[in-house]
């Protein structure tokens, strides 16, 4: 049987430390999340010489073992704790051979609490370009370690890393340098005090802004013969390690690194220069924009229309093929058109996460996050907020979970509560029918209105999302730290490994996240839709016949009588007649509320309901359209959807919370019912009285 | 018999969303969390 060992991964943000992850284990990864919290786990198996197999984590992006936000913290707890299942027994610290110096923080950090550590140096492939060299064997000695020095990008050096998490027991656990020095008395204390623990790990415990776990200051504090010193003073003595690890690192790298700046061949700062230009640094970025939503909507098109009737027809199939009866009918209007709603999505979502993570990959998103904070900040948001809300224009729901690594806690909890704001792709169908019957076909400089009204409304939920993190960023009492630190990568091309991964996992955590989610509530709504109380319901064949026997009416006519009647006595019929009076000034009618209920479980239901409502046939969007057209006003007369509650239900639907599935990733994330709650009665409560007044104004 | 069969899969499906969604939005059982570090808990950690 082979032995199994644990490695955990760890390194400063963009030192390809994914990437490392990705060439050990390939495909054999998983992603999860830490108990407890939502912060990414990813960990995949890698076979090793000798017979050994590794459990690999892939830490979060970490600068130094002093935590600043969740995703450090996770590493700082999991370093702490020896009981932890995952504990490593071998740390491998990934730096990147052009930031040796910064990296190397972090590594001394680790090495000071005896944990057997391996130094990686990626990107090798850039030294010559660079002009860098490197003294390997003088590195080892300083550093006390053995170092693998590799270039994921030319799958170079991936088999001597190998070799030597192999071989881990052979390392150094002696630190590297003593930091008890910055404050020798404080240190004998605390020594005194624990005579039993690890100094490093006591001083690290001590000195954490974050708590984690069960341990804070006060559990020191409580000791009698330990008095430690207040936060100013252990700020102090903590930048005073720094800095004595600083100049360790420095000393080291005078005889270890060479830079020969003649023979660097540098376009980055060129790059730079235009790249975050305050005029062409915006402008290249909007077009980038444009070009990635344009491309996004025109390649999505033919898998969507694709999947769109594959499961039409697997519908038709199950139909015709099973026995008639009620779960035949599940089957085919519940599960496989649940089903469909989700899938449906993939090919948008995958377009987006590859866009997203071809920019991020490039070292282009960090020049945006910087670009964006100048004017983010002065809204309460932060640069790196630009990347939820950008995302929010596919889903709501990863864009809310990209906000994880925002540090402040503030700046995340708004952008967390105004990023459905921005137009998801799932108000999409309801905007273009609602458009295409109340909008007209003309056209103004070139421009159709109807494609104007299309841009307006996501601009009017940029514009409402930033408005109201600026009134949030006012009335929210939350003392947060405020800091902006975004390092600008290198510009490199992406790796089609890498890109294709985060495509596979994002899809992947859609689907299967949200996905049991919208199965789920497309059961119930099917069965609100498909069972009711009383004889109106249950004798709705006999009231109908009954009904329109003087009208020779075709068996087809009738039967979508039937169903329309059976529909309007279901229990979400009667639901939609109780809410009646609520949505009439609004200028919509019971069956537009139905609509409106049941697109709380996701937006698009909405188009899907309606179908159902107005019994239409197969050529859905078609004669879904000419029969919303031809719906009459029961109070007013003239039809229905007309310019005033076209515009009305416009303007519900970009502000309203009507997704089921956001508000469950809002409370994930924030960990309370409070903020989803207030942001369904908030968001909601806006919208009706927008749209109330766009119709009394209009009608 | 057909019919019956169908209504109790109908109604086993429905159970099953309901349990689902109530599980995951209304009542989560407690997975007993990764034990801690710190004090004198004996986990190992110092």
């Amino acid at each position: 049987m082979s032995k199994q060992i644990n490695v955990a991964l760890i390194g400063n943000p963009n030192t390809g430390k994914t990437s490392v992850f990705n060439a050990l284990t390939g495909l054999n990864q998983k992603v999860g999340n830490y108990p407890g919290i939502t912060v990414e786990k990813k960990e995949g198996i890698c076979k090793l010489p000798r017979g050994v197999k590794a459990h690999i984590i892939d830490l979060p992006g970490t600068y130094s073992l002093n935590a600043s936000s969740l995703d450090e913290n996770v590493v700082i707890e999991l370093l702490l704790n020896k009981t932890d299942k995952d504990y490593p027994d071998v740390a491998v610290v990934v730096s990147d051979v052009e930031n040796l110096k910064r990296n190397l923080l972090l590594f001394t950090q680790i090495k000071d609490l005896k944990i057997p550590t391996i130094l990686v140096i990626n990107m090798a492939d850039r030294m010559e370009y660079k002009g860098i060299s490197l003294n390997l064997d003088y590195l080892e000695t300083q550093l006390k370690t053995k170092i693998a020095l590799i270039s994921t990008r030319k799958n170079k050096g991936i088999d001597k890393l190998k070799e030597l998490i192999a071989t881990h027991k052979e390392l150094s656990i002696e630190p590297c340098l003593d930091a008890s020095t910055i404050d020798k008395a404080y240190f004998d204390n605390l020594r005194k005090a624990f005579p039993n623990q690890l100094l490093y790990k006591l001083w690290l415990v001590i000195t954490q802004d974050v708590n984690f776990g069960k341990t804070d200051r006060k559990t020191f504090e409580a000791v009698e013969d330990f008095k430690t010193k207040s936060k100013t003073d252990l700020k102090r003595l903590q930048q005073k390690e720094t800095i004595k690890r600083y100049q360790f690192i420095n000393e080291t790298l005078k005889l270890g690194q060479t830079i020969d700046l003649k023979s660097a061949k540098d376009l980055r700062i060129k790059l730079d220069r235009i790249l975050t230009h305050k005029v062409w640094g915006y402008l290249i970025f909007g077009i980038i924009l444009l070009t990635i939503f344009q491309a996004i909507y025109d390649w999505s098109s033919i898998p969507m229309d694709f999947i769109d009737s594959s499961f039409a027809s697997l519908s038709e199939w199950t139909k015709s093929t099973l026995p008639d009866g009620a779960f035949t009918n599940l089957l085919a209007e519940g599960i496989i058109s649940g089903l469909g709603g989700i899938v449906i999505f993939i090919p948008q979502i995958a377009f987006l996460f590859l866009f997203i993570s071809i920019l991020e990959e490039s070292g282009y998103m960090s020049r945006v996050v910087f670009l964006m904070d100048r004017i983010m900040r002065r809204f309460g948001l932060s640069g790196k907020s630009v990347v939820p809300l950008i995302s929010g224009t596919a889903c709501a729901i990863p864009a809310i979970m990209a906000t994880r690594n925002i540090e402040s806690w503030k700046e995340r909890l708004i952008t967390i509560l105004v990023t459905p704001f921005t137009t998801c792709s799932a108000r999409l169908p309801v905007y273009l029918i609602i458009i295409a019957l109340v909008i007209p076909e003309g056209r103004i400089l070139g421009l159709s209105y109807q494609a104007l009204t299309l841009m307006l409304l996501y601009l009017i939920g940029f514009g409402a999302a930033v408005g109201s993190a600026w009134i949030l960023n006012k009335i929210l009492k939350i003392k947060s730290k405020s800091f902006f630190v975004v390092e600008m990568p290198n510009y490199k091309l992406p790796l089609f490994k890498n890109v294709a991964l985060t495509v596979l996992e994002k899809t992947k955590a859609f689907v299967f996240g949200a996905g049991k989610i919208i199965l789920a509530i497309s059961i119930v709504l099917w069965f609100l839709a498909s069972y009711g109380p009383g004889d109106d319901f249950n004798n709705a064949e006999t009231i109908v016949t009954e009904q329109y026997a003087s009208e020779n009416l075709s068996e087809e006519e009738l039967n979508q009588k039937i169903e329309s009647h059976k529909l309007e006595h279901s229990f979400i019929g009667i639901a939609g007649h109780a809410i009646e009076p609520a949505i009439r000034p609004l200028g919509y009618d019971w069956k537009i509320g139905i609509a409106i209920v049941s697109s709380f479980a996701a937006r698009e239901v909405f188009v899907g309901t309606l179908a159902t409502i107005y019994s239409v046939g197969s050529d859905e969007e078609e004669t879904i359209k000419n029969r919303m057209a031809g719906e009459i006003n029961p109070i007013l007369g003239g039809p229905l959807f007309n310019f005033a509650s076209g515009i009305s239900l416009l303007l519900f639907y970009a502000f309203a919370m009507q997704c089921m599935s956001t508000l469950a990733i809002v409370k994930k994330e924030t960990n309370s019912w409070k903020w989803p709650m207030y942001q369904l009665v908030i968001m909601s409560g806006f919208a009706y009285i927008v749209a109330l007044v766009a119709y009394q104004l209009l009608i | 018999m057909n019919t019956i069969i169908q209504n109790i899969l109908v109604f086993a499906a429905l159970g099953l969303a309901l349990l689902f969604l109530v599980r995951k939005f209304i009542w989560t059982p407690k997975k007993k969390s990764a034990k801690a570090c710190g004090g004198d808990d004996g986990c190992g950690c110092h």
